[in-house]
């Protein structure tokens, strides 16, 4: 019973997450630009297939630097229950927010005690402190992640496998539960409260062949043809940016596409329902309330009841240069679909017995799982040591918006930026960078609200650049 | 597995009483009691008796289900308040309060959570109000269901041939328990 009661605790505050989808990023030169993602930044290279054809640029590979792991060590939070310290919101902050990055400041931890007044018809739940961390909407959290992909590339083709991830749930409470808990209203009577939950999980390796070329290309005026391109070993000792589509004033297309074959490892998703209900009066004679709860639940698994599954699905990308300035779209897990057969499963409780009954409403039925899009538009414009960025990026569970600018004094680079993250609340960033030769130490300082209590905190994220 | 039920939809509540923090359940014990049984006459009782009870109430009431299972009594406190206004006779009561597990076949064959002795006089109004502490009092009021007993007893011997009789109210009943997490 012990034990049951912390899975429920903890898989239900699970539900209670911030958008943990909004990742931390560790690339401090693109984060202290507000996270623009931009072809010359290598951080932005799974945002759009047609980058990989575009020359590379300034800062094309990043080492992070986790100073957040040396704060943590010094700060280690309290994991044992039982000791006075224990603070469970401090644990799934760690979870939500991997201490990645150094934490400047931070919302203060839940606290304080809560208090209950039970009467015959009365029943008011102060949460105090823990008020913050009930959601003032529903919850939504998750996304679709690209783990480390393992491949190759030869010219304009490349193939590679890469595990992908899809996670997304969305957990509410119904208004006269959120109030009862956010606001301390009193539970009345002959009123259901209701919480729902949503969600969905699937796991897939993708195998995937791509191409990424340069369609069009047109030197600029007064620079010589076509021919004078890049990549060709006798420019080794003219400005680099000379090849560069993005500064030297050049029209310029480039493509990209990549179809995948997605072996589908797990799917799992479930659709739920509960509630209680008060009666004539809260606290009488006989029981106070009335429980009920249905889910659905539908999986496939490696292994499991319906194996693996199979789709296809398709990156595409292109980017378009013009007198050093930047457009480029693209759009990942294009019609990215998974073919399974799922075991759907339907979990009642029943009140009166007080147990779940569980049917099996289909065995090996089949069902085609869909891996969102995620669109990027971004644009960019470089001029002299100066470059100025925005993109879009609209995904399953929102839309963000990033804007930012960086420029180069000699050495040193000062950067600035703000973003729009997944909650809808602008979070502001600035940075700085020093380069030394092919190498340059970056840092950067940024707000966030990636915290259970969803309030505004501040970090410091630090990272090596390649040049 | 409706306890689990409970868990999940009081999720904040049992999460606010890990660690040093504390869940305090304030029950309104005087609001379960029946309206009529909140002031209540007594007497004529005989002088020249002892040990002559009244049963003000008995009821059986369900509380909050599912808090016994997480959490850890760290203590418990009954405020009581309550007023004799006695027309006749001169007695010495004990005001008794018993609240216990609805397993218990008669509440009143339990321990009483509090004993608040009453000297009673004619035509006097007598207010007594106290709060005591105690751990039966904690482990009942974290069940699903409990039992609530109020008994007066009078002694009349100092009544004489005077019977005893007037208004007995019962002005305030409040426990407050303080729990730490158990999970």
């Amino acid at each position: 019973m012990i034990r049951m009661g912390w899975l429920v605790l903890v898989a239900a505050l699970v539900g209670l997450l911030p958008a943990a989808a909004e990742a931390q990023m560790l690339n401090a030169r693109r984060l202290g630009m507000g996270g623009v993602a931009t072809s010359d930044n290598g951080a932005s290279r799974s945002a759009n297939v047609a980058f990989r054809a575009v020359p590379k640029g300034q800062g094309y590979g990043s080492i992070p630097l986790p100073l957040g792991l040396l704060q943590l060590a010094g700060d280690m939070p309290e994991f044992d229950p039982d000791d006075p310290d224990f603070n469970l919101f401090e644990v799934l902050d760690l979870v939500s927010n991997p201490p990645l990055t150094y934490s400047l400041s931070k919302p203060d931890d839940v606290s304080g005690d809560i208090s209950v007044f039970v009467a015959r018809d009365s029943l008011v739940v102060d949460l105090d402190d823990v008020r913050r961390v009930i959601p003032e909407e529903s919850m939504k959290h998750g996304g679709v992640y690209h783990l480390f992909g393992v491949g190759f590339g030869f010219k304009n083709l490349f193939v590679q496998m890469q595990p992908i991830v899809h996670v997304r749930n969305e957990f509410d409470l119904d208004p006269k539960l959120r109030g009862a808990l956010r606001d301390a209203e009193p539970f009345v009577s002959n009123t259901r409260y209701a919480l729902t939950d949503d969600g969905v999980a699937q796991a897939a390796v993708a195998f995937q062949a791509g191409i990424a070329l340069r369609a069009y290309h047109a030197p600029a005026a007064g620079t010589g043809t076509a021919d004078a391109e890049e990549g060709e070993d006798s420019d080794k000792d003219e400005d680099p940016s000379a090849k560069d589509p993005r500064r030297n004033r050049s029209t310029a297309l480039y493509v990209g596409a990549a179809p995948k074959y997605l072996l589908g490892l797990a799917y799992g998703q479930i659709g739920g329902d509960g509630g209680i209900t008060t009666g004539d009066t809260l606290f009488g004679s006989s029981d106070p309330v009335a429980f009920d709860m249905v889910a659905v639940t539908r999986h496939a698994a490696i292994g499991e009841d319906g194996g693996t599954g199979h789709g296809y699905g398709s990156d595409l990308g292109a980017v378009f240069f013009w007198n050093n300035f930047e457009l480029g779209v693209g759009v990942n897990d294009v019609a990215s679909e998974i073919h399974w057969e799922t075991t759907v499963r339907r979990h009642v409780y029943s009140d009166s017995l007080n147990e779940f009954a569980t049917s099996v409403v289909a065995v090996d039925e089949d069902f085609t799982s869909r891996i969102p899009p995620t669109t990027t538009i971004n644009v960019a414009k470089r001029m002299g040591p100066t470059t100025v960025a925005a993109d879009i990026v609209d995904n399953e569970l929102y839309t963000g918006v990033h804007l930012g600018a960086e420029t180069w004094v000699g050495m040193v680079a000062f950067r600035g930026g703000a973003y729009r993250d997944s909650n809808g609340s602008w979070q502001v960033t600035g940075g700085t960078g020093v380069r030394f030769g092919g190498i340059g130490l970056d840092l950067a300082v940024a707000s966030h609200r990636r915290n259970i209590e969803e309030s505004r905190a501040t970090e410091l994220s630090a990272s090596l650049t390649l040049y | 597995m409706r306890r689990l039920a409970v868990v999940l939809l009081m999720l904040p509540v049992l999460a606010a009483g890990c660690g040093d923090r504390s869940l305090i359940l304030t029950v309104d014990v005087l609001s379960f009691l029946d309206p009529a049984d909140v002031s209540r006459s007594y007497g004529p009782i005989p002088g020249g008796l002892s040990g002559v009870s009244v049963d003000v109430a008995s009821e059986e009431v369900s509380l909050l289900p599912g808090i016994e299972d997480v959490t850890e009594v760290s203590s418990a406190k009954l405020e009581i308040g309550a007023s004799f206004d006695n027309a006749t006779g001169t007695a010495s009561a004990s005001f008794r309060i018993y609240i216990t597990s609805a397993d218990s076949a008669d509440v009143f064959s339990s321990a009483p959570i509090a004993d608040v002795p009453v000297s009673l006089t004619p035509g006097a109004v007598t207010n007594v109000s106290t709060e005591v502490t105690s751990d039966a009092l904690a482990e009942a009021l974290v069940q699903d269901k409990v039992k609530i007993g109020i008994r007066v007893t009078f002694d009349t011997t100092a009544s004489g041939i005077t019977p005893v009789q007037g208004i007995e109210t019962i002005t305030l009943l409040r426990a407050t328990v303080i729990t730490k997490k158990n999970l």
